[in-house]
């Protein structure tokens, strides 16, 4: 088995790749489930490609009712725990099936949740550090596509209900998933 | 308060600090309605391609 340190295989990016085809499966099955588009839109794949910063603490997939406000906010929380080297098959493998139980909870995580109000719309928050918002700044693909600092109604849901729905800890990445429901979503 | 959010974050930025900030796109999604007319008539579409 060959192991492969950090600066081997550049660790960062392969951490945000992985991690980036994950949260794109993991947002589309999200508003698939939650009913947020047509379920015509959505083709069944058998893989699991969002860009999304190495240095995202948290990315937050907020489903809204017609006035904007959040009904129901998909909570990734991730962290890269300290360790010095990873081997290809722990890469490879270890970390998919790891996944693919966020993937799978996430599938059935609408018996859990109340139904949202018609007529509902998304965004994705990122929190990360001052330090790479300057950093993307200067990356043409997100010149393309702005992103801004978001509103305080936009970031926060009052007293909402907690559902954790998994987590894992794997030698590349420390990630949990909850859902924050409001309380009264009509 | 966002207002003050904003001119805070501003002056993070400027002063080189590190603090936590929250980023979402600036762009709105497609709106479900609108999804719905392009599904419309990509079947339409697909009918007419068919029935060629």
């Amino acid at each position: 088995m060959t192991t492969l340190t950090r600066q081997d295989l550049n660790f960062g990016q392969v951490v945000a790749d992985i991690l980036c085809e994950f949260l794109e499966v993991a947002i589309h099955l999200i508003l698939y489930v939650r009913e947020v588009y047509p379920s015509g839109i959505f083709q069944k794949r058998k893989k699991y490609n969002v860009p999304v910063q190495n240095d995202a603490e948290k990315v937050v997939v907020v489903i809204m009712d017609k006035e904007h406000h959040p009904v129901e906010r998909f909570v990734f929380e991730m962290s890269q725990p300290p360790l010095l080297s990873i081997s290809s098959d722990t890469l490879l493998s270890h970390v998919e099936q790891l996944l693919r139980a966020f993937i799978l909870k996430i599938s059935v995580c609408d018996a859990v949740l109340n139904n949202n109000p018609p007529g509902c719309s998304f965004s994705v928050l990122v929190h990360t550090r001052d330090a790479a918002t300057r950093n993307m700044e200067k990356v043409q693909v997100i010149k393309d596509f702005p992103w801004i600092v978001a509103d305080e109604q936009e970031a926060h849901m009052q007293e909402p209900r907690l559902i954790p729905l998994k987590t894992m800890t794997s030698d590349i990445v420390k990630m949990q998933l909850y859902v924050e429901e409001r309380a009264q979503k009509t | 308060a966002s207002d003050t959010s904003k001119e805070q974050a501003k002056y993070d930025l400027s002063s080189g600090s590190n603090k936590k900030v929250i980023l979402l796109p600036c762009r709105n999604p497609p709106s479900r309605e609108r999804v719905q007319l392009w599904l419309e008539a990509r079947r339409q579409y697909e009918s007419l391609q068919t029935g060629l």
